[in-house]
Protein backbone atom coordinates (compact mmCIF):
# COMPACT_ATOMS: atom_id res chain seq x y z
CA UNK A 1 0.00 0.00 0.00
CA UNK A 2 2.72 2.45 1.07
CA UNK A 3 4.75 1.49 -2.00
CA UNK A 4 1.74 2.20 -4.26
CA UNK A 5 1.18 5.54 -2.61
CA UNK A 6 4.86 6.46 -2.99
CA UNK A 7 4.73 5.60 -6.70
CA UNK A 8 1.56 7.68 -7.08
CA UNK A 9 3.10 10.70 -5.32
CA UNK A 10 6.33 10.35 -7.31
CA UNK A 11 4.38 10.13 -10.59
CA UNK A 12 2.35 13.19 -9.63
CA UNK A 13 5.51 15.16 -8.82
CA UNK A 14 7.11 14.15 -12.11
CA UNK A 15 3.95 15.10 -14.01
CA UNK A 16 3.79 18.50 -12.33
CA UNK A 17 7.48 19.08 -13.04
CA UNK A 18 7.05 18.10 -16.67
CA UNK A 19 4.07 20.44 -17.00
CA UNK A 20 6.01 23.29 -15.41
CA UNK A 21 8.74 22.95 -17.99
CA UNK A 22 6.36 22.59 -20.88
CA UNK A 23 7.43 24.41 -24.02
CA UNK A 24 4.27 24.80 -26.08
CA UNK A 25 4.62 24.44 -29.85
CA UNK A 26 3.66 27.76 -31.45
CA UNK A 27 0.72 27.04 -33.71
CA UNK A 28 -0.40 30.54 -34.73
CA UNK A 29 0.18 31.03 -38.42
CA UNK A 30 1.75 34.45 -37.98
CA UNK A 31 5.19 35.75 -38.93
CA UNK A 32 7.72 36.52 -36.20
CA UNK A 33 7.31 40.18 -35.20
CA UNK A 34 10.25 42.54 -35.58
CA UNK A 35 12.36 43.22 -32.52
CA UNK A 36 14.92 46.00 -32.58
CA UNK A 37 15.83 47.47 -29.20
CA UNK A 38 18.79 48.91 -27.33
CA UNK A 39 20.44 47.17 -24.39
CA UNK A 40 21.65 48.71 -21.14
CA UNK A 41 25.04 49.46 -22.71
CA UNK A 42 23.52 51.36 -25.63
CA UNK A 43 24.02 48.56 -28.19
CA UNK A 44 21.14 47.98 -30.61
CA UNK A 45 19.99 44.38 -31.08
CA UNK A 46 17.93 43.42 -34.12
CA UNK A 47 16.42 39.93 -33.97
CA UNK A 48 16.92 39.73 -37.73
CA UNK A 49 20.70 39.82 -37.20
CA UNK A 50 20.58 36.63 -35.13
CA UNK A 51 19.38 34.41 -37.96
CA UNK A 52 21.35 31.17 -37.81
CA UNK A 53 21.09 31.10 -34.02
CA UNK A 54 18.41 29.82 -31.70
CA UNK A 55 17.09 32.81 -29.77
CA UNK A 56 15.18 32.91 -26.51
CA UNK A 57 13.17 36.15 -26.47
CA UNK A 58 11.86 36.77 -23.00
CA UNK A 59 9.54 39.56 -21.81
CA UNK A 60 10.06 40.22 -18.13
CA UNK A 61 9.90 42.90 -15.42
CA UNK A 62 11.75 43.61 -12.19
CA UNK A 63 8.51 43.33 -10.16
CA UNK A 64 7.87 39.84 -11.51
CA UNK A 65 8.88 37.29 -8.86
CA UNK A 66 9.25 34.28 -11.19
CA UNK A 67 11.40 36.38 -13.57
CA UNK A 68 13.87 37.13 -10.81
CA UNK A 69 13.90 33.51 -9.65
CA UNK A 70 14.57 31.95 -13.04
CA UNK A 71 17.34 34.26 -14.25
CA UNK A 72 20.20 32.29 -12.62
CA UNK A 73 18.98 29.20 -14.50
CA UNK A 74 19.12 31.24 -17.72
CA UNK A 75 22.76 32.04 -17.00
CA UNK A 76 23.40 28.34 -16.57
CA UNK A 77 21.39 27.57 -19.69
CA UNK A 78 23.89 29.54 -21.79
CA UNK A 79 26.68 27.31 -20.48
CA UNK A 80 24.70 24.12 -21.06
CA UNK A 81 23.86 25.07 -24.65
CA UNK A 82 27.60 24.62 -25.29
CA UNK A 83 28.56 25.05 -28.94
CA UNK A 84 24.97 25.36 -30.16
CA UNK A 85 24.55 28.89 -31.56
CA UNK A 86 22.25 30.48 -29.00
CA UNK A 87 21.30 33.96 -27.80
CA UNK A 88 19.03 35.31 -25.07
CA UNK A 89 17.30 38.66 -25.57
CA UNK A 90 15.48 39.61 -22.39
CA UNK A 91 13.12 42.53 -23.01
CA UNK A 92 12.19 44.56 -19.96
CA UNK A 93 8.49 45.49 -20.00
CA UNK A 94 8.36 49.26 -19.95
CA UNK A 95 10.40 50.12 -16.85
CA UNK A 96 13.03 52.80 -16.44
CA UNK A 97 16.73 52.24 -16.94
CA UNK A 98 17.39 53.08 -13.28
CA UNK A 99 15.01 50.35 -12.08
CA UNK A 100 16.48 47.76 -14.41
CA UNK A 101 20.11 48.66 -13.64
CA UNK A 102 19.47 48.14 -9.93
CA UNK A 103 17.93 44.75 -10.67
CA UNK A 104 20.85 43.74 -12.91
CA UNK A 105 23.28 44.69 -10.15
CA UNK A 106 21.52 42.28 -7.81
CA UNK A 107 20.65 39.37 -10.13
CA UNK A 108 23.65 39.59 -12.53
CA UNK A 109 22.21 38.18 -15.78
CA UNK A 110 24.87 37.05 -18.30
CA UNK A 111 22.69 37.96 -21.28
CA UNK A 112 21.42 41.04 -23.11
CA UNK A 113 18.78 43.07 -21.32
CA UNK A 114 16.85 45.15 -23.84
CA UNK A 115 14.89 48.24 -22.87
CA UNK A 116 11.41 49.01 -24.19
CA UNK A 117 10.12 51.95 -22.18
CA UNK A 118 7.36 52.67 -24.72
CA UNK A 119 6.05 49.09 -24.66
CA UNK A 120 5.93 48.94 -28.46
CA UNK A 121 7.40 45.44 -28.73
CA UNK A 122 5.12 44.16 -25.96
CA UNK A 123 2.13 44.98 -28.16
CA UNK A 124 3.77 43.69 -31.33
CA UNK A 125 4.54 40.34 -29.69
CA UNK A 126 1.11 40.08 -28.01
CA UNK A 127 2.45 39.74 -24.50
CA UNK A 128 -0.08 39.97 -21.68
CA UNK A 129 1.73 38.31 -18.79
CA UNK A 130 5.25 37.94 -17.43
CA UNK A 131 7.48 36.14 -17.97
CA UNK A 132 6.43 35.38 -21.54
CA UNK A 133 8.97 33.44 -23.60
CA UNK A 134 9.45 32.72 -27.28
CA UNK A 135 11.94 30.25 -28.72
CA UNK A 136 13.00 31.28 -32.22
CA UNK A 137 14.66 28.72 -34.50
CA UNK A 138 17.76 29.50 -36.64
CA UNK A 139 15.46 30.34 -39.58
CA UNK A 140 13.79 33.07 -37.52
CA UNK A 141 10.48 31.31 -36.85
CA UNK A 142 8.78 31.12 -33.46
CA UNK A 143 8.76 27.42 -32.56
CA UNK A 144 7.79 27.35 -28.90
CA UNK A 145 6.27 29.65 -26.32
CA UNK A 146 6.28 29.35 -22.57
CA UNK A 147 4.50 31.37 -19.91
CA UNK A 148 5.70 31.44 -16.32
CA UNK A 149 8.94 30.78 -14.51
CA UNK A 150 10.87 27.57 -15.16
CA UNK A 151 14.33 26.11 -14.62
CA UNK A 152 15.77 26.88 -18.01
CA UNK A 153 18.82 24.70 -17.42
CA UNK A 154 16.80 21.49 -17.05
CA UNK A 155 17.96 18.72 -19.41
CA UNK A 156 14.44 18.42 -20.78
CA UNK A 157 14.37 22.03 -21.97
CA UNK A 158 17.99 22.14 -23.13
CA UNK A 159 17.58 18.97 -25.24
CA UNK A 160 14.34 20.18 -26.80
CA UNK A 161 15.86 23.54 -27.74
CA UNK A 162 19.09 21.99 -29.06
CA UNK A 163 16.97 19.88 -31.42
CA UNK A 164 16.04 23.07 -33.26
CA UNK A 165 19.67 23.52 -34.34
CA UNK A 166 19.74 20.23 -36.26
CA UNK A 167 16.20 20.35 -37.74
CA UNK B 1 0.57 32.68 32.75
CA UNK B 2 2.63 30.45 30.45
CA UNK B 3 3.75 31.51 26.97
CA UNK B 4 1.04 29.52 25.17
CA UNK B 5 -1.74 31.11 27.24
CA UNK B 6 -0.24 34.55 26.70
CA UNK B 7 -0.08 34.06 22.91
CA UNK B 8 -3.68 32.78 22.84
CA UNK B 9 -4.79 35.79 24.86
CA UNK B 10 -3.00 38.19 22.52
CA UNK B 11 -4.44 36.53 19.38
CA UNK B 12 -7.99 36.65 20.79
CA UNK B 13 -7.52 40.31 21.81
CA UNK B 14 -6.31 41.30 18.34
CA UNK B 15 -9.17 39.43 16.60
CA UNK B 16 -11.73 40.97 18.96
CA UNK B 17 -10.32 44.47 18.42
CA UNK B 18 -10.33 44.06 14.64
CA UNK B 19 -13.88 42.70 14.65
CA UNK B 20 -15.18 45.52 16.83
CA UNK B 21 -13.40 48.17 14.77
CA UNK B 22 -14.81 46.67 11.54
CA UNK B 23 -18.36 46.65 12.86
CA UNK B 24 -17.89 50.20 14.05
CA UNK B 25 -17.03 51.39 10.55
CA UNK B 26 -20.26 50.27 8.88
CA UNK B 27 -23.17 52.37 10.12
CA UNK B 28 -25.77 49.78 9.21
CA UNK B 29 -25.95 46.13 8.24
CA UNK B 30 -29.04 45.29 6.23
CA UNK B 31 -30.07 41.80 5.19
CA UNK B 32 -31.87 41.46 1.91
CA UNK B 33 -33.37 38.52 0.07
CA UNK B 34 -31.37 38.04 -3.09
CA UNK B 35 -32.48 35.19 -5.30
CA UNK B 36 -32.47 32.03 -3.21
CA UNK B 37 -30.41 33.41 -0.39
CA UNK B 38 -30.08 36.24 2.11
CA UNK B 39 -27.16 38.63 1.88
CA UNK B 40 -25.86 41.00 4.51
CA UNK B 41 -24.96 44.42 3.17
CA UNK B 42 -22.69 46.75 5.11
CA UNK B 43 -24.11 50.18 4.42
CA UNK B 44 -22.19 53.43 4.77
CA UNK B 45 -25.03 55.93 4.32
CA UNK B 46 -24.73 59.39 2.85
CA UNK B 47 -27.12 62.11 1.81
CA UNK B 48 -25.75 62.62 -1.72
CA UNK B 49 -27.39 61.19 -4.82
CA UNK B 50 -24.57 58.75 -5.63
CA UNK B 51 -24.53 55.15 -4.45
CA UNK B 52 -21.52 52.89 -4.92
CA UNK B 53 -22.33 49.19 -4.81
CA UNK B 54 -19.20 47.10 -4.30
CA UNK B 55 -18.75 43.36 -4.64
CA UNK B 56 -15.84 42.46 -2.39
CA UNK B 57 -15.59 38.68 -2.05
CA UNK B 58 -14.07 39.05 1.35
CA UNK B 59 -16.35 37.35 3.89
CA UNK B 60 -16.82 40.78 5.43
CA UNK B 61 -13.13 41.37 6.17
CA UNK B 62 -11.98 44.07 3.77
CA UNK B 63 -10.30 46.52 6.10
CA UNK B 64 -8.87 48.89 3.45
CA UNK B 65 -12.14 48.84 1.50
CA UNK B 66 -14.20 49.58 4.62
CA UNK B 67 -12.03 52.55 5.54
CA UNK B 68 -12.44 53.82 2.00
CA UNK B 69 -16.20 53.30 2.17
CA UNK B 70 -16.36 55.22 5.43
CA UNK B 71 -14.36 58.07 3.95
CA UNK B 72 -16.57 58.18 0.83
CA UNK B 73 -19.74 58.28 2.92
CA UNK B 74 -18.34 61.26 4.83
CA UNK B 75 -17.96 62.95 1.45
CA UNK B 76 -21.60 62.30 0.52
CA UNK B 77 -21.23 59.07 -1.46
CA UNK B 78 -23.28 56.19 -0.08
CA UNK B 79 -21.50 52.83 -0.19
CA UNK B 80 -23.00 49.35 -0.02
CA UNK B 81 -20.76 46.34 0.52
CA UNK B 82 -22.67 43.08 0.28
CA UNK B 83 -20.98 40.01 1.76
CA UNK B 84 -21.37 37.75 -1.26
CA UNK B 85 -19.36 34.76 -0.05
CA UNK B 86 -21.11 34.36 3.29
CA UNK B 87 -24.48 34.72 1.57
CA UNK B 88 -23.73 31.58 -0.40
CA UNK B 89 -21.59 29.94 2.29
CA UNK B 90 -18.62 29.89 -0.07
CA UNK B 91 -14.90 29.86 0.81
CA UNK B 92 -12.60 32.71 -0.23
CA UNK B 93 -11.22 31.04 -3.35
CA UNK B 94 -11.43 32.13 -6.97
CA UNK B 95 -13.69 29.24 -8.00
CA UNK B 96 -16.34 30.51 -5.55
CA UNK B 97 -17.29 33.23 -8.04
CA UNK B 98 -19.24 30.70 -10.10
CA UNK B 99 -21.29 29.84 -7.00
CA UNK B 100 -22.63 33.39 -6.74
CA UNK B 101 -25.83 33.48 -8.74
CA UNK B 102 -26.65 36.16 -11.29
CA UNK B 103 -30.14 36.40 -9.72
CA UNK B 104 -28.58 37.44 -6.40
CA UNK B 105 -26.38 40.06 -8.09
CA UNK B 106 -29.39 41.42 -9.96
CA UNK B 107 -31.47 41.56 -6.79
CA UNK B 108 -28.76 43.58 -5.08
CA UNK B 109 -28.60 46.05 -7.96
CA UNK B 110 -32.42 46.28 -7.88
CA UNK B 111 -32.31 47.07 -4.19
CA UNK B 112 -29.70 49.77 -4.77
CA UNK B 113 -31.70 51.40 -7.58
CA UNK B 114 -34.78 51.59 -5.31
CA UNK B 115 -32.98 54.35 -3.40
CA UNK B 116 -33.40 56.58 -6.46
CA UNK B 117 -29.69 57.42 -6.40
CA UNK B 118 -27.27 57.12 -9.30
CA UNK B 119 -25.88 53.62 -8.88
CA UNK B 120 -22.26 52.83 -9.70
CA UNK B 121 -20.79 49.34 -9.35
CA UNK B 122 -17.25 48.57 -8.24
CA UNK B 123 -15.09 45.46 -7.81
CA UNK B 124 -11.47 44.41 -8.09
CA UNK B 125 -9.50 41.49 -9.56
CA UNK B 126 -11.53 38.44 -10.56
CA UNK B 127 -14.55 39.81 -8.64
CA UNK B 128 -15.03 42.26 -11.53
CA UNK B 129 -16.78 39.38 -13.29
CA UNK B 130 -19.64 39.79 -10.79
CA UNK B 131 -20.13 43.43 -11.79
CA UNK B 132 -20.36 42.51 -15.46
CA UNK B 133 -22.66 39.56 -14.81
CA UNK B 134 -25.00 41.54 -12.55
CA UNK B 135 -25.07 44.60 -14.82
CA UNK B 136 -25.69 42.60 -17.98
CA UNK B 137 -28.64 40.75 -16.50
CA UNK B 138 -30.04 43.88 -14.87
CA UNK B 139 -29.88 45.72 -18.21
CA UNK B 140 -31.78 42.88 -19.87
CA UNK B 141 -34.55 43.20 -17.29
CA UNK B 142 -34.66 47.02 -17.29
CA UNK B 143 -34.56 48.19 -20.88
CA UNK B 144 -35.65 51.78 -20.26
CA UNK B 145 -33.32 52.74 -17.46
CA UNK B 146 -29.61 52.42 -16.84
CA UNK B 147 -26.98 52.22 -14.17
CA UNK B 148 -24.55 55.11 -13.90
CA UNK B 149 -21.37 53.12 -14.51
CA UNK B 150 -18.77 50.73 -13.12
CA UNK B 151 -15.24 50.98 -11.82
CA UNK B 152 -13.20 47.83 -12.46
CA UNK B 153 -9.97 47.83 -10.45
CA UNK B 154 -7.26 45.48 -11.73
CA UNK B 155 -9.78 43.44 -13.70
CA UNK B 156 -8.69 39.82 -14.12
CA UNK B 157 -11.04 38.58 -16.80
CA UNK B 158 -8.93 36.19 -18.89
CA UNK B 159 -10.67 32.93 -19.68
CA UNK B 160 -7.33 31.11 -19.29
CA UNK B 161 -3.71 32.12 -18.83
CA UNK B 162 -2.80 34.04 -21.97
CA UNK B 163 -0.51 32.24 -24.41
CA UNK B 164 2.47 34.38 -25.48
CA UNK B 165 2.02 35.57 -29.05
CA UNK B 166 -1.73 35.04 -29.17
CA UNK B 167 -4.67 37.34 -28.53
CA UNK B 168 -6.03 36.57 -25.07
CA UNK B 169 -9.48 35.05 -24.65
CA UNK B 170 -11.75 36.67 -22.12
CA UNK B 171 -14.60 35.33 -20.01
CA UNK B 172 -17.89 35.09 -21.85
CA UNK B 173 -19.45 37.93 -19.87
CA UNK B 174 -16.89 40.44 -21.17
CA UNK B 175 -18.55 42.66 -23.77
CA UNK B 176 -22.14 41.83 -22.75
CA UNK B 177 -23.08 45.11 -21.07
CA UNK B 178 -23.67 48.71 -22.16
CA UNK B 179 -22.51 50.09 -18.84
CA UNK B 180 -20.01 52.99 -18.92
CA UNK B 181 -16.81 51.49 -17.52
CA UNK B 182 -13.63 52.90 -16.02
CA UNK B 183 -10.68 50.51 -15.78
CA UNK B 184 -7.96 51.09 -13.20
CA UNK B 185 -4.73 49.16 -13.52
CA UNK B 186 -1.41 49.31 -11.67
CA UNK B 187 1.68 50.45 -13.54
CA UNK B 188 3.78 47.67 -12.08
CA UNK B 189 1.88 44.68 -13.40
CA UNK B 190 2.08 42.99 -16.81
CA UNK B 191 -1.71 43.36 -17.01
CA UNK B 192 -1.27 47.05 -17.81
CA UNK B 193 -0.16 45.98 -21.28
CA UNK B 194 -3.47 44.20 -21.80
CA UNK B 195 -5.63 47.17 -20.90
CA UNK B 196 -6.25 48.24 -24.50
CA UNK B 197 -7.16 44.72 -25.54
CA UNK B 198 -9.58 44.38 -22.62
CA UNK B 199 -11.09 47.84 -23.28
CA UNK B 200 -11.73 46.81 -26.87
CA UNK B 201 -13.51 43.61 -25.78
CA UNK B 202 -15.60 45.42 -23.17
CA UNK B 203 -16.82 47.90 -25.78
CA UNK B 204 -18.36 45.19 -27.96
CA UNK B 205 -21.93 45.70 -26.70
CA UNK B 206 -21.68 49.48 -26.61
CA UNK B 207 -19.99 50.18 -23.28
CA UNK B 208 -18.01 53.42 -23.30
CA UNK B 209 -14.72 52.38 -21.68
CA UNK B 210 -11.92 54.51 -20.30
CA UNK B 211 -8.78 53.31 -18.58
CA UNK B 212 -6.27 54.85 -16.20
CA UNK B 213 -2.90 53.54 -15.01
CA UNK B 214 -2.04 54.13 -11.36
CA UNK B 215 1.69 54.96 -11.18
CA UNK B 216 4.12 52.89 -9.10
CA UNK B 217 1.70 50.30 -7.77
CA UNK B 218 1.22 46.60 -8.36
CA UNK B 219 -2.12 44.88 -8.79
CA UNK B 220 -4.16 44.30 -5.59
CA UNK B 221 -1.88 46.83 -3.87
CA UNK B 222 -4.39 47.54 -1.11
CA UNK B 223 -4.51 43.87 -0.11
CA UNK B 224 -0.74 43.29 -0.07
CA UNK B 225 1.20 42.41 3.08
CA UNK B 226 4.43 43.61 1.42
CA UNK B 227 3.07 46.96 0.20
CA UNK B 228 5.76 49.52 -0.65
CA UNK B 229 5.60 53.22 0.14
CA UNK B 230 3.80 54.18 -3.08
CA UNK B 231 1.22 51.45 -2.51
CA UNK B 232 0.66 52.55 1.09
CA UNK B 233 0.13 56.13 -0.06
CA UNK B 234 -2.35 55.17 -2.79
CA UNK B 235 -4.21 52.87 -0.39
CA UNK B 236 -4.59 55.74 2.06
CA UNK B 237 -5.94 57.91 -0.79
CA UNK B 238 -8.24 55.29 -2.28
CA UNK B 239 -11.40 57.30 -1.58
CA UNK B 240 -9.95 60.13 -3.68
CA UNK B 241 -9.04 57.69 -6.42
CA UNK B 242 -12.61 56.38 -6.54
CA UNK B 243 -14.07 59.90 -6.53
CA UNK B 244 -11.90 60.77 -9.53
CA UNK B 245 -13.06 57.56 -11.21
CA UNK B 246 -16.70 58.48 -10.66
CA UNK B 247 -15.94 61.92 -12.05
CA UNK B 248 -14.64 60.35 -15.27
CA UNK B 249 -17.77 58.21 -15.53
CA UNK B 250 -20.05 61.21 -14.86
CA UNK B 251 -18.20 63.14 -17.53
CA UNK B 252 -18.95 60.32 -19.92
CA UNK B 253 -22.66 60.39 -19.02
CA UNK B 254 -22.78 64.17 -19.49
CA UNK B 255 -21.23 63.93 -22.94
CA UNK B 256 -23.73 61.26 -23.98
Amino acid sequence: MIKSLSILVLSLCLTLNAQAANLKPFTANTPTPALKLTDLHGKTHDLHDYKGKIVLVQFWATYCGPCRKEMPSMNNMIKKMGNTPFKILAVDMGETEAEVKQFVKEVKPDFSILMDESGQSIGDWQVFAAPSNFIIDPQGNIRYTLFGGVEWDSDEIINKIKELAVN
Amino acid sequence: MNLRTLISFLVISVITTLTISNLALANEVRTIEAGDTEIDIRIFPASGNTLLLGFPCDEGKSIAEEKTAHSLSEDGIEVWMPDMLSGFMLPKVRSSLTGITTDALTALIDEATKTGKNVYLIASGPDTELVLRGASNWETLHKNTSLAGAVLMFPRLFKDTPVPGKKPEYKKIVGQTKLPILLLEGERTPNRWGINSLSHELQKNGSPVKSKIIPNVRGYFFKRQDANRSEDVVTSQMAGLIKVSLFYLQENNTHD
